[in-house]
């Protein structure tokens, strides 16, 4: 008769736990819910009719030596399979795009330490100098403006150049994470450090160097709590090279943007 | 030089045999930190020239996620079994129960064995890391190396403060019994300063401070007071609690599906009670720890919080709190089973209240499964209008889950407080006023905790952070520390209509154990998993690159496979721990049997149930002394 009841109300709440989550995965469906998360709000529904079941379960027959221990170990291998099966169903990042990022970091680092970026750039300009003179040799045998041209190329080289240092100096934004204290363009954080789109116009290059090498020698207007706190951290002489540190003051030194209000810079020592 | 001469060969064994075991462990102590003397003395020199070395087949990060896991878990049991030994003695001291004090010593003996596997894993994974690791460990001895001074000073101490507690055990009653607490609290203390040393090397990891200047100590001291250390420090402290109390319930619960006799059923019942309630019991406080740690990190940085909540991790807390939804079923499913079996008859009168529990903790779990930032391609969050849900994107947010959290906590509490109840009537004239009072104040409690989750949403987060959320866990504190000592006075004076039976357990209940403490194992690994990728591709964060093969983080299923391997290896581990303590015990088996069987006769004094009249605390310490 127990048994009867029993699976009678097994039925019953099954039936119930299904309609339920059976209505759980249309709804989810309707307002455009992923389909993991419908999957999911249907096993949810599971485990809660498992559970109500539970409750008015009848004991279970008493294993006793190894019968028991292997109940055991079979109730282990469950839980950790279906531990591992939900973890394996959830979506998985792919940890070869980090990789990607991680060799991209340290490709550049190698780089700069193998070689040196400075020495780097010293033979790519010699490589211009030489390709240049040879041009405008080879155009001077016709006669005409070639110089001025090569003149101009020149001027145009050194344009391209600093812009690719601002661009550089953009990177090191984000890579050093400095949004997550400073706002800039109308996104990053505001409460630990100041906004930062007119920097450029309150501080030199220099005082912009000097600031990130030394925190505490600045202080921005209105922000003595953090200041006192030693919320900009002092790291970045260690985790810098120069010649980012170099391209991260000329990005911070070309936002020049009046419209926006940027607290005033105040020198401390 | 003259008393070396007196020390012939054939004496040396004489003196190591008499050697005090503090000393065989100092000895051993000196041969595990030569290695990172040596490695500070020069470890600008030749550790640099390698930055690391690999592992074949395994892999030198799989190796050390192993070994590191363990110690952990070791540590953890280590640390919570004393706390919850010295909880029951404390327990059995004050009720004259000599039960609580017989399980506060069986525990407490385990803690020898178990203390010296956690050192060994301790030696191991040391020796790993500086071999596979030996940049980063040469940076961390010279940034920490005063700390480790004061790391070994407290391993000693607290050696020598467990020798006394375990040895003196017997000697230390009666009178001398509040000495022995004494020392009780000062195994607990040492075992704390041994657990926030190490945590201020991990959290450095996560959220370092790097100060230049100064000496020494000073340079330790500002690396350890990083911003994460303290809420990693309470976090872990009752964390600890919890598996200490988890993994006796699940030892208790083996034990109760292999007992043969009713004795040993009865007992093993009474214990698996008395574990799942301390697990609970510190199961409480938790979600708050966790709260205040995910607000410190959110504070140091942003980006680490997002990586974490909303970022590539996100799906990790899907997890997360699935296991703790198991974990609080597991606990509150175990005290209803305790009311159905344990008083027979009380079912039927509290059917109806578990059931509707039953539906708010599915729904509070619901809800904090919900997660802030929907995983989802660019047509599925198109579809859906953005990564936020329009419907249950409500539900993602930190007000929503602070909520649910409390009120899972408040739901949990009040299975306690059914529990303690059944199977009593109150006789007391203000019986009925003060059930009354006691009824309306847990609704208001709930509907002052929704209240101020739903006002939550139209505040600035300083606000809600700062005060509604604290004004919600002071809400259900309050209920706790009125609705305690309220229930205890009346049950002084209640008439049992139903007396407790121990031993008449359905066999799941068990299993309900077992998988309690698996659930707790597993969300220790998972949060440890969770803290190590916050840090992505740093061994510490913004100043020292993970340049190995193994920084990226590996994917949650590759991972989830790791942690229950981990489990399963640590659940062997305290398997053997536990066979290896018990191994003198079974020449006394029929011995302990004849205290034990008179033990359980009415409720535990945890549950606030009369203590058992048959039987008192010098009579316990008779039965020691046998």
């Amino acid at each position: 008769m127990a048994n009867q009841s029993f699976t009678k109300n097994v039925l019953k709440k099954t039936t119930i736990g299904i309609i339920t989550g059976v209505i759980l995965v249309v709804v989810a469906q309707q307002t455009h819910f992923p389909q993991i998360f419908q999957i999911m709000f249907f096993i949810y529904a599971m485990l809660g009719t498992f559970v109500f079941i539970l409750l008015d379960a009848p004991p279970m027959k008493r294993l006793e030596g190894v019968k028991a221990v292997g109940a055991l170990l079979v109730f282990y291998i469950l839980l950790s399979g279906l531990y591992i099966a939900g973890a394996s169903i959830l979506p998985q990042f792919d940890p070869t795009i980090e990789a990607g990022k991680i060799e991209k970091v340290l490709k550049r680092r190698k780089a700069a330490t193998e070689q040196g970026k400075a020495d780097e750039l010293i033979a790519r300009a010699k490589d211009l100098n030489e390709r240049a003179k040879a041009i405008s040799k080879q155009l001077a045998s016709f006669g005409g403006a070639a110089k001025v041209e090569v003149v101009e190329g020149a001027g145009a080289a050194s344009g391209a150049a600093s812009g690719d240092i601002v661009a550089l100096g953009k990177e090191q934004w984000e890579l050093q994470e400095c949004y997550n204290c400073h706002k800039l363009f109308g996104s990053g954080g505001k409460k630990r450090g100041p906004v930062m789109d007119n920097i450029g116009n309150l501080m030199t290059p220099e005082q912009l160097k000097e600031k990130i090498l030394y925190p505490k020698k600045w202080k921005a207007e209105g922000f003595d709590k953090q200041y006192k706190k030693g919320k900009m951290p002092d790291k970045y002489r260690d985790l810098m090279f120069d010649e980012e540190i170099d391209a991260l003051v000329a990005f911070l030194a070309s936002l020049k943007d009046t419209s926006v209000t940027t607290p005033k810079p105040i020198k401390m020592y | 030089m003259k008393s070396a001469n007196y020390i012939q060969e054939s004496n040396v064994k004489t003196l190591l045999e008499k050697m005090p075991t503090i000393f065989k462990w100092v000895s051993f102590l000196s041969v595990l930190l030569l290695p990172v003397i040596a490695l500070a003395a020069g470890a600008d020199t030749k550790a640099m020239s390698v930055e690391y070395r690999d592992v074949p087949g395994i892999g030198s990060r799989n190796l050390v996620w192993i070994v590191a896991q363990q110690h952990l878990l070791l540590a953890g049991f280590v640390l919570g079994v004393p706390i919850f030994g010295w909880v029951c003695e404390i327990v059995g001291w004050k009720t004259k129960e000599a039960r609580y004090d017989k399980l506060a010593k069986e525990f407490t003996k385990l803690l020898t064995s178990a203390y010296a596997t956690t050192a060994l894993f301790g030696g191991i994974l040391l020796f790993l890391l500086i071999g596979l690791y030996p940049k980063l460990m040469a940076y961390l001895t010279d940034m920490f190396f005063p700390s480790f001074l004061v790391y070994c000073l407290l391993f000693l101490a607290e050696t020598a403060t467990l020798y006394m507690y375990w040895y003196g055990w017997d000697y230390m009653q009666g009178n001398k019994k509040a000495f022995h607490l004494f020392l009780g609290f000062l195994l607990n203390l040492f075992a704390i300063g041994i657990m926030i040393v190490p945590n201020s090397w991990a959290t450095f990891q996560a959220s370092p401070v790097v100060v230049a200047d100064g000496d020494a100590w000073t340079r330790a001291w500002m690396a350890m007071q990083n911003p994460t250390w303290w809420p990693v420090n309470i976090h872990r402290l009752i964390a600890n609690v919890v598996l200490g109390g988890f993994i006796v319930g699940a030892y208790a619960g083996i034990r109760y599906l292999l007992a043969v006799s009713r004795e040993e059923r009865e007992h093993y019942d009474w214990m698996g009670y008395v574990g799942n309630f301390i697990g609970v019991f510190g199961m409480l406080p938790l979600p708050f720890a966790g709260y205040w740690l995910m607000r410190e990190v959110y504070q140091y940085n942003q980006q680490m919080g997002i990586t974490l909540m909303g970022g590539f991790l996100a799906w990790l807390f899907i997890l997360q709190a699935m296991l703790i939804g198991v974990l609080f079923l597991g606990a509150n499913y175990y005290f209803w089973m305790g009311i159905t079996y344990r008083i027979p008859g009380s079912e039927n009168s509290y059917k109806k209240p578990i059931m509707a529990m039953l539906v708010v903790l599915l729904l509070c779990l619901g809800v904090w499964m919900t997660p802030h930032t929907l995983v989802a391609s660019l047509a599925e969050a198109q579809k859906m209008g953005g990564t936020h849900h329009p419907l249950l994107g409500v539900f993602g947010v930190m007000s929503a889950k602070m909520t649910v959290a409390n009120i899972m906590i408040l739901v949990t509490f009040m299975s306690f407080i059914m529990y303690w109840r059944a199977g009593k009537q109150e006789t007391a004239g203000w019986a009925k006023a003060a059930k009354a009072i006691m009824n309306g104040l847990l609704a208001i409690a709930a509907i002052a905790v929704i209240v101020l989750g739903v006002w939550g949403y139209f505040v600035p987060a300083i606000i809600r952070i700062n005060y509604f959320s604290v004004a919600q866990v002071l809400i259900v504190g309050f209920i706790m520390v009125t609705f305690t000592p309220l229930t205890a006075l009346l049950l002084k004076s209640a008439k049992t209509t139903t007396e407790m039976v121990w031993g008449k357990m359905p066999i799941r209940a068990g299993y309900c154990l077992v998988l309690n403490a698996v659930m707790v194992i597993l969300l220790m690994s998972l949060m440890g998993y969770a803290r190590s990728s916050s840090r992505v591709h740093w061994h510490i964060y913004g100043v020292m690159r993970d340049t190995s093969e193994y920084a990226f983080s590996p994917a949650l299923g590759y991972a989830a496979a790791f942690m229950s391997l981990n489990t399963f290896v640590y659940c062997l581990l305290v398997a053997f721990i536990f066979w290896v303590a018990t191994l003198g015990d079974k020449a006394k088996a029929q011995q302990a049997q004849a205290a034990v069987a008179d033990a359980p006769g009415g409720a535990p004094a945890m549950a606030g149930g009369a203590p058992s009249s048959g039987e008192n605390f010098e009579s316990g310490i008779l039965e020691n002394h046998k």
